[in-house]
């Protein structure tokens, strides 16, 4: 019998630490160099650096951060039209367009050129590969296929891989579940939170994924997916379930391999760096919780270089069982841009989803809103629960999440139950936070 | 595991030399360049593979 291989690239995935910092310098070096030469953009902002001087990682730390704002203000009202000054290959070369959602502010607009699409794509197959699909599999894509990147890479790479790629794009969510079954479909991709909504949608169909689909693995994307969520999401679907971490401008980037402890970085594509919280700027060591900084190593269209994600991670320094050699990564704390302080203390919305997700399968949606009374801020925590619940047990799990929720964030919350289906579902990018006190 | 890194890197530059040629022979055939094209790139991803590994 042939032996199941392992590794997408076991030459990449194996190879001793220092040779892979040795990589990836070396291709900072090179990506450097075209962004000066290429991109109005970066020539200006890395004037004065000399790619040759950086010879350590150390050195890297001392190239400025690119920031999201930089990114959108240098496409802008500048030629060429859409992708003005960050642009470092000739217009005629781009052959796929994507956008961010725009969350923060205007979108920014990422092209790709076949190659650096093909590289984008190839990536994600080292993250599907890591995850254990393999050619056998029939991949279920029930995702709007639109200007959004989402799940276009997973679909080109599960591709590329050799699975059978089904798209259930057009279909709504019942459908694409009588899909799944008609199909027999092995994998599956989505967000967390439309994979949670899929059971619920599934239960009310009648249908138990455990009992009644044949979904062995699912890859999320597009929003955090703390344990407890990942969890829940393996029990309902009777799936292995695997996180990863990318975004538009880098793509894909981190992969949970069947371990499923932490992301591993997919290097040498990517230079991941963490920096201290405070400061902004001074790197720390693993095992301390910091903010992400990411080098896209090799797609030359409109070049990433320490671009701050802006997400809050902390690097692994254990070994991982399974012999990749790359860094790996656990997300946590969530995103920098929705960290609050109240009453003195930090707040960061991802906890309260640990918390209703890890403790209390009773809740089948929630919200955070951040208001203001006066002088003081209130955080009021809207829940969904089970139909089924009576009144009084709906009164006493308020009464439990609240207590909860005051021990794992020192806040005091105001709990508010809503009717069934009265909370916004989301099949890409969920928003369960919202800050009423933002002007 | 066994491999040869130097041995596929040698037949990767082999691909991309015949692969320019072959581009540059039928540049009037624009199904040729544009095949070509296609075939260097996934060249690129090889050499992003393998290639750079090589000391």
């Amino acid at each position: 019998m042939k032996e199941e291989k392992k590794y997408w690239n076991p030459a990449v995935e194996t190879l001793p630490r220092e040779r892979l910092v040795q990589i990836e310098l070396k291709r900072f070096r090179e990506l450097l160099r075209w962004s000066q030469e290429n991109s109005p953009f970066y020539k200006k902002k890395f004037h004065g650096i000399e790619p040759e001087d950086i010879r350590t990682l150390e050195d890297v730390s001392k190239v400025p951060l690119t920031e999201k704002d930089e990114l959108r203000e240098a496409q802008v009202g500048k030629e060429p039209y859409l992708y003005g000054d960050l642009l470092a290959v000739p217009p005629e070369r781009l052959s796929v367009y994507h956008q961010t959602s725009g969350t923060t502010g205007k979108p920014v607009y990422i092209p790709d050129t076949y190659e650096s699409w093909q590289w984008v794509v190839e990536v994600w197959c080292y993250i599907l590969y890591g995850a254990g699909f393999r050619p056998t599999d029939r991949v279920f894509l029930p995702f709007v296929y639109n200007v959004y990147i989402a799940f276009w890479q997973g679909h080109y790479a599960a591709e590329k891989l050799g699975c059978e790629v089904v798209p259930g794009g057009g279909l709504e969510t019942k459908a694409r579940i009588q899909k799944m079954m008609e199909v027999k479909a092995t994998g599956l991709m989505n967000t967390p939170t439309y994979g949670l909504h899929m059971l619920e949608v599934a239960k009310e169909m009648g249908i138990d994924p455990k009992r009644d689909l044949t979904i062995k693995k699912m890859i999320c994307a597009g929003e955090p997916m703390p344990e407890p969520t990942r969890l829940r999401l393996e029990e309902g679907w009777g799936a292995d379930v695997f996180d990863h971490l990318g975004g538009t401008e880098p793509g894909g980037w981190a992969g949970m391999c069947t371990e499923k402890k932490g992301m591993h970085v997919i290097e040498p594509h990517f230079l991941l760096e963490m920096i201290d919280l405070e400061t902004m700027s001074k790197p720390i060591p693993p095992g301390v919780k910091g903010v992400a900084v990411i080098t896209s190593l090799c797609r030359r269209s409109i070049p990433l270089i320490r671009f701050n994600l802006k997400d809050m991670m902390m690097v692994r320094d254990d070994p991982c069982p399974c012999g990749r050699t790359s860094v790996r990564v656990d997300q946590v704390g969530g995103r920098v841009d929705d960290l609050r302080k109240i009453r003195g203390v930090f707040f960061s919305p991802s906890v309260v989803e640990e918390v209703i997700r890890g403790q209390f399968p009773e809740v089948v949606e929630f919200e955070t809103i951040l208001t203001q009374e006066g002088i003081m801020p209130v955080l009021t925590l809207r829940v969904e629960m089970e139909p089924s619940l009576a009144e009084s047990q709906q009164k006493e799990l308020r009464k439990v999440i609240r207590e909860k929720l005051k021990i794992r964030t020192n806040l005091t919350f105001e709990i508010e139950s809503v009717k069934p289906g009265g909370l916004p579902r989301y099949t890409l990018k969920s928003a369960r936070f919202k800050d009423s006190t933002k002007k | 595991m066994e491999y040869d890194l130097k041995a596929m890197d040698l037949e990767i530059k082999a691909i991309e030399e015949r692969t320019k040629k072959l581009k540059e022979l039928g540049k009037e055939f624009v199904a040729v360049e544009r095949n070509a094209d296609s075939i260097l790139t996934f060249v690129y991803l090889l050499k992003r593979n393998i290639s750079d590994l090589v000391e």
